[in-house]
């Protein structure tokens, strides 16, 4: 009886399109509460496998709606509860077909901490994924949802900022809810590239910026030079040198650095002659 | 009753005795052991035969001194005791149970240890028959642990074996009656104690190990365990942590193999949870040592690197555990840094774990797999090895692959990293160290940008481009642009003309990096001083002669200056002493 109810509210929640958001989470909120009365709210080794797969699907439908609600505290949720549900499936059904959302929801999940600059964490969860799932890495990234996040994290380390870009426009994202993180990453290449063109060059010129900042106007790169406090003059960016002024204080504090070493020597070595 | 007394206390001084010198010998053995538990994925490394006939044969005349002074009238039986390997082998194993006795007498861990140390010497001439002989002959059908024997003798295979037997029924050629009573006499008087229950059961571990029978193995352990933690005695403690380690190595060899969630290690993780729980409220500082490393271990293996950071970060490592525990714990410790990311603790931690590992030539494997990871993090954190790693002559086969990476990552040759890394992808593989591999791609491009940074005052993007196999030359730009940032090179980057422009190396006297280099070093000599003064041990009792002597001399002096006074000696008499002065 329940699981029927929850079959039927399962196909509701993955028609295309999307149902919106308060619907859906509607929807979620009666999935949950019949799990619950199906005791598969979490899993066991005892849960039947069917009910498994119902409920897996559930919580992937959740995890999916909270991206495109840019909800990332219920996408980490969600995940969070799957994740059980994919340990324990994985052993057993190795042969089967995998759940088709868990690879998405994963990349999904490892965008966002890449996006949050948890690199920690995404690499204890790539490390986790190469080794618990028997697959070769070159496999993981050759996959079309895994590979995504996996690629930009390199490009990003390396520097290779235009690659990240170009990997964000439209036609390179493997689906639409990969697309809600793009706005996040290009704010934060964009910081990232102006605070290496601080140091990297004396001055540069406004049109040339545009390009670097992947920004759309001149009047935009003004704008940004403006927020970063980058002084704009004769159609050139002169960047504020931050070097010279502290040169004083170092040497000072140097030399008492100094001079606290040998003290500390000297007690030393008096106790131990 | 009245036969005890002269009799036990013999035995206790030869057991005790035999004991000692295996200490010296065992060191090795020892350090093997470390290896093979530990290191590498080939875990069930079999001794070298040469090594074990060495010492065999190295320990006749050990055991000959215990029954020397077991009983000087047996002296002429001994011969054949020590011609028979497997009469000889039981003896071995009982000489600990004396040890075992004395350790819970005197409550010093350290006997225990001693008995534990043993095991592998008399590992290599275990056999299912000469366990099921000393089980009987320790057992007697009605003592209370009649049950634990009979589940060893069942799990080795021979259940059919009676309980209570009497020692040596292939001696009887040896005609040897008098020892034969003595031994039942004691045992008689004597119920058989925990610990040499537990002995005995690790034993079995062993056995069944080296057999390979690992699903009985687990099922003993499973047992052993449980009866482990129904007694709470404190003597107990060192040998626990051997049969939890034990409980986890089978738990490893069980299909299906570890990666998998489904593997048996994830369902011991809860009983290792407890034991961990009990040995820390009981300040049981072997097993929660032990404990500690085998749940790392075991997250580790399935990869579950979130689980095992909050292990440690939750628990505190004992201080005071033994030296290999702490190099296992240190490795298991460095690999999750370095997965995190956290390449300088990482760095830390392994470069101690190294230091830590036995010097021997038996831990080997440990060595060799901390050192393997202990390079990677190395190029990680932009820091060359040094070369003289790869000339040891016990690990240059072994590091071959990561030389080769070395090589390619300090030229910063991109080319050559991608076909080492994709050749050797299978060894770093095993080693666990492709992932960590992988992320060096970016050390390599930031090491070329740098030699050419060096070797050009002024270069072009293009040719920066082409040098390093980059994709285009906007992502040359970024890439140099963040290597200014990142501090990797000083240099400045022109955007009309596209090139980059090296600045004039400074002085790096001139900055406090020498200095701080200086006073890493000197810290860490002060710190090896403080360890070797803390790790300093005196006998008992010691003090007390040396001040008897103190005050013997100071009378002598006395006495000296008393004749002084009288004018007794002569002015040559003192002429030495006063140079002296």
């Amino acid at each position: 009886m329940a699981d029927r109810e929850l079959t039927t509210l399962l196909s509701h929640l993955q028609r295309t399109p999307p149902p919106p958001y308060p619907q859906t989470t509607a929807l979620l909120s009666r999935a949950k509460l019949l799990l619950l009365q199906l005791n598969a709210l979490t899993p066991s080794p005892s849960t039947p496998a069917p009910l498994l797969a119902l409920a897996r699907s559930t919580y992937e439908q959740g995890a999916l709606a909270s991206i495109r609600a840019k909800n990332p505290d219920a996408f980490t949720r969600y995940v969070a509860q799957l994740r059980p549900f994919y340990e324990l499936s994985s052993g057993v059904e190795a042969g089967e077909e995998e759940s088709g959302e868990r690879n998405k929801v994963t990349g999904l999940y490892l965008l966002l901490l890449l996006t949050q600059g948890l690199y920690g964490e995404f690499h204890s969860e790539l490390e986790a994924l190469s080794a618990t799932r028997g697959q070769q890495l070159g496999e993981v990234e050759g996959d079309r949802y895994l590979g995504y996040p996996i690629r930009l994290e390199r490009w990003l380390m390396e520097g290779s900022y235009d690659r990240v870009w170009k990997a964000m426009k439209k036609g390179e994202v493997p689906c639409e809810e990969f697309g809600v993180f793009s706005e996040i990453l290009t704010s934060q290449i964009r910081s990232e590239i102006a605070s290496s063109s601080e140091r990297a060059y004396p001055s540069l010129p406004l049109a040339s910026t545009k390009s670097l900042l992947f920004l759309e106007s001149e009047g935009a790169v003004v704008e940004f030079a403006r927020s970063r406090g980058w002084t704009v003059k004769d159609g050139q960016i002169y960047f504020p040198s931050a070097q010279e002024t502290g040169e004083e204080e170092q040497e000072k504090e140097m030399s008492q650095m100094v001079i606290e070493n040998t003290l500390g020597y000297a007690r030393q070595l008096e106790t131990i002659v | 009753m009245p036969g005890k007394t002269p009799d036990k206390e013999p035995v206790e001084n030869g057991g005790y005795r035999g004991g000692k010198d295996m200490t010296d010998k065992d060191l090795k053995p020892k350090g093997k052991k470390a290896s093979k538990k530990e290191g590498d994925d080939e875990m069930t490394v079999v001794v070298p035969p040469s090594k074990a006939s060495k010492h065999s044969s190295a320990n006749p005349p050990n055991d000959a001194e215990g029954d020397v002074a077991m009983d000087d009238a047996d002296k002429a039986a001994e011969g054949e005791v020590k011609a028979d390997p497997v009469a000889q082998t039981i003896n071995d194993i009982k000489s600990n149970f004396a040890l075992l006795d004395r350790a819970v007498a005197l409550f010093d861990a350290r006997f225990t240890l001693r008995a534990l140390r043993s095991i592998s010497s008399i590992r290599k001439r275990l056999t299912p028959d000469i366990l099921a002989q000393a089980i009987s002959e320790t057992y007697q059908p009605s003592s209370a642990s009649a049950l634990v024997a009979k589940q060893m003798l069942q799990v080795i295979g021979r259940p059919d074996v009676s309980l209570g037997r009497q020692p040596g029924p292939e001696m009887e050629i040896d005609s040897e009656p008098k020892a034969t009573g003595k031994n039942g006499a004691k045992k008689e008087v004597k119920e058989v104690i925990p610990e040499v229950d537990v002995f005995l059961g690790i034993l079995t571990q062993v056995l069944l190990h080296d057999n390979k029978q690992f699903q009985q193995g687990f099922g003993f352990s499973h047992y052993l365990v449980e009866q482990i933690r129904s007694v709470n005695r404190r003597t107990l403690d060192s040998l626990s942590a051997k049969v939890y380690f034990y409980y986890s190595l089978f738990a490893e060899q069980l299909a299906p193999l570890p990666p998998s969630p489904h593997s048996p290690i994830v369902s011991i993780r809860p009983t290792l949870l407890a034991a961990l729980r009990t040995a820390v409220l009981r300040k049981d500082v072997d097993t929660q040592a032990s404990v500690i490393v085998i749940l790392l271990r075991n997250y580790l293996l399935t990869s579950h690197i979130a689980q095992a950071d909050l292990l440690v970060s939750h628990t505190q490592f004992p201080e005071n555990a033994a030296n290999n525990q702490v190099a296992r714990f240190l490795y298991y410790l460095g690999r999750t840094r370095a997965i995190q990311l956290r390449y300088t603790e990482a760095h830390e931690h392994l470069t101690a774990a190294t230091r830590k590992a036995p010097s021997s030539a038996c831990a080997l494997g440990f060595s060799q797999t901390a050192t393997k990871l202990l390079l990677v993090v190395e190029l990680l954190m932009g820091d060359i090895p040094d070369r003289s790693t790869f000339r040891q002559p016990s690990m240059e086969a072994a590091l071959h692959p990561y030389f080769l990476l070395v090589q390619a990552v300090r030229v910063g040759n991109l080319e050559d990293f991608e076909t080492i890394v994709a050749d050797h992808a299978d060894t770093f593989r095993r080693d666990g160290t492709y992932t960590l591999i992988l992320r060096l791609r970016q050390n390599v491009i930031k090491t070329g940008i740098r030699m050419m940074s060096l070797s050009y005052s002024r270069i072009s993007l293009r040719d920066i481009c082409i040098r390093l196999h980059l994709g285009s030359e906007e992502s040359a730009e970024y890439i140099v642009a963040k290597a200014i940032r990142d501090g990797v090179i000083e240099a400045t980057l022109d955007r009309e003309r596209g090139f980059m422009k090296s600045k004039e190396v400074g002085d790096v006297y001139a900055t406090r990096e020498p200095g701080e280099a200086f006073h890493d070093r000197i810290r860490a000599c002060l710190a090896l001083h403080d360890e070797s003064v803390k790790a300093m041990r005196f006998p008992m009792n010691q003090h007390r002669l040396e001040l008897k002597n103190a005050q013997e001399a100071r009378e002598r002096e006395r006495e000296m200056a008393k004749e002084i006074q009288e004018g007794d000696l002569d002015e040559d008499d003192l002429g030495g002493e006063f140079e002296g002065m």
